[in-house]
Formats: structure tokens, sequence, C-alpha cells
């Protein structure tokens, strides 16, 4: 059960609206190593998690990325509030806009649609914690991605704060990988392994 | 980063001896040292030994608001929260993480009694369904703002 929290986790506030920065953070909201999918990577992988370590770790960084997802809407939203029209064909944001107004759908910059296909759960907890380890740092160099073309210190702000949480998501991860090889025959850790009885 | 000789807390123990095709993380060692809440959230971690910034690009602390005390004390929570999941057994943190629980419920209570329901069971002996009043969290204006 999920109660939600009327605030952000970080505060998003942007002073100017920028369609064309909206045009590639996009991305993080429903790219392949956005928020979207990170929070649905962990919260469906944590069913098959053998120790309550990784049971609540999943949980608490999934409902944590649902945070994020909201944050980086927030942003999203506020860089393309009272755009013009002049504004909307210069800034490059027109393929988006024609079809999702300043609506914030999960699509990636480059135009695919958010898709499961980008994530990965595998029932396996060597496997799905060495992915989501993957994951945490491939939306980490996204973000330094977005640090390199954006110069919007309010929109910085925010991706700063969120790349850290990558960081600190994959020692947390590793952490939880150690804790499972350590229960694990150290002998022989994949024929031991609970999560194929 | 910090490359003085006092920089340990960058780093943690390694088994001595551990099984091929394993990945290995080191055990980050403890919960010293940590920064303080406000600057925390504004790094984004409460470790400074997990703070390693692109290009050295790092955020002020948040401002002292309500919201901003409310965010940084709950962002600790949450943070302490990560930790003890793969550290149950650590009593320093978790005293630690006592002590923040009990600010994060003050800090909240004070921040909805002045703003309005955080949580819908904040309207508990409230006089109105405040939980539509705008504006919503992604909006640029912050509650309490005039």
């Amino acid at each position: 059960m999920f109660v939600y929290e009327k605030k952000l986790q970080y505060p998003v506030r942007i002073k100017n609206p920028n369609p064309a920065l909206a045009k590639f953070i996009v991305s993080q909201y429903g790219g392949a190593d956005g928020e979207l999918g990170a929070s649905m990577r962990y919260l469906s992988q944590r069913f098959s998690m053998p120790y309550p370590e990784l049971k609540g770790l999943l949980t608490d960084i999934g409902t944590e990325e649902l945070g994020h997802l909201e944050m980086v809407g927030s942003i999203l939203h506020q860089l393309t509030r009272e755009m013009s029209d002049n504004e909307i064909k210069k800034s490059g944001f027109d393929t988006y806009f024609v079809d999702h107004t300043a609506g914030v759908y999960p699509t990636a910059a480059s135009g695919f649609p958010w898709s499961a296909a980008a994530i990965g759960v595998k029932g396996d907890v060597i496997a799905d914690l060495n992915e989501d380890m993957a994951a945490e740092q491939k939306a980490r160099v996204t973000y330094d991605n977005i640090l390199r073309l954006s110069d919007d210190p309010d929109v910085n702000d925010v991706i700063k704060y969120l790349r850290e949480r990558e960081i600190v998501h994959y020692q947390r991860f590793g952490e939880g990988l150690r804790l499972a090889l350590d229960k694990l025959d150290e002998k022989n850790v994949y024929a031991m392994n609970p999560s194929f009885p | 980063m910090d490359n003085s000789p006092n920089n340990d807390f960058l780093f943690g123990a390694l088994p001595a001896i551990a099984p091929l095709a394993s990945a290995y993380v080191p055990m980050q060692p403890g919960v010293e040292p940590r920064y303080e809440p406000q600057s925390a959230i504004g790094r984004g971690t409460l470790f400074p030994g997990l703070d390693l910034p692109f290009r050295g690009m790092v955020n002020k602390p948040l401002p002292q608001t309500p919201l901003g005390e409310l965010m940084a004390i709950d962002f600790v929570a949450d943070e302490l929260s990560l930790y003890l999941d793969t550290h149950k057994d650590d009593r320093e943190a978790f005293e630690l993480y006592q002590n923040v629980l009990a600010l994060s419920k003050e800090a909240h209570e004070k921040y909805a009694e002045q703003c309005g329901p955080i949580c819908k069971k904040d309207m508990l002996g409230m006089k109105a369904y405040r939980w539509l009043n705008d504006p919503w969290p992604w909006e640029v204006k912050e509650r309490g703002e005039d």
C-alpha cells in the first residue's frame, strides 16, 4: 500500500521556462534509464528477493524512485509552462508538443515511449542486484549528460541532487549483493542460490 | 574529492578472500562522518564518503524555510533508513535514526499545522478539507508563500 506525501523529496523551482531543456530531460522521466523504469524495476524485483534486507532495500529505493519520478515530472511541467507558439517552434519542442501539448508523458528524448523492455526482472538475486547496480550507473551517466547540456542553474540544482542519489543507491545495492553473497555458500554461490530451487 | 591523508571515510573493507565470479562493493564502515541535515540534502547524501559530484559541482544547503527544514530532516531519515537496510545491527546508526524520526515528526506536525496537510491523516481535527488547496508540489509556488 502506498500513501502520498504532498511534498517533493527535494525542491523544484524553475524560474525560467525553457522547452529546449524539457526536450532532453524527459528521458529521465520515461527513457530507458529513467525514474519510471527504476521504480518499476525495483518494486517488481522485490517480490522474488530471498532475504529481508533485500526486500526492504528494493522497497525503499523503489519508493524513493517514485519520488524522483515526481521531481523530474515537476521539472518538465515547470520548463514548459506559458510557452508561446514561436518558442515551441524555435526550441525544437514542436515534435513533442504536437503529440502531448504541455502534458508530461513518459518517453525517451529520442521519441521512443517508455517500455518495460528496458528493465529487467530475472527473479534471481545475483542477476537482479547486478542489473540494479548497472541501472544506477546508467542513470548517473544520463544525469552527467544533462549537466553537460543544461546551463539553467535551477534545473542543474535538482539534477545534481538526483545524480548523487544514484551513487548512494549503487553503494546500497552493492552492499545488498554483498549480504546475499555472504549468505550463500561461499564455495559455490551459484549452486546454492535460493532463487532457483 | 578530498585526497588528504585523513580521508579514510572514502574507503571500506573488502573480504580477504572471496569467491571468483562475484562482484564486491566495500561495505560502508559507519555513519561517521556525516553532514548536517540542511547540507546533506543539498549534497544529495548524508555521507561525505559517498559524495562524488560531477566536475566538482555541488549545491548549497537548503534555505531554512518550514518546508526546507522538513525536507532536510525527512531526507536524513530516508538516507539513514537505506543505510540501516544493509546495516541493521549498527546500534549507533539506529540511535541516530530514532533522534531523526523524533525531529521529523515534530517538523511534520509543525508544517501541517501552518501550511496544510502533507498526508491525509494530518487532517484529523482540521476544520475543513484542506487536501485540495493549491499549490501542489509540482507547481512553482511553494505552500506557505503569498
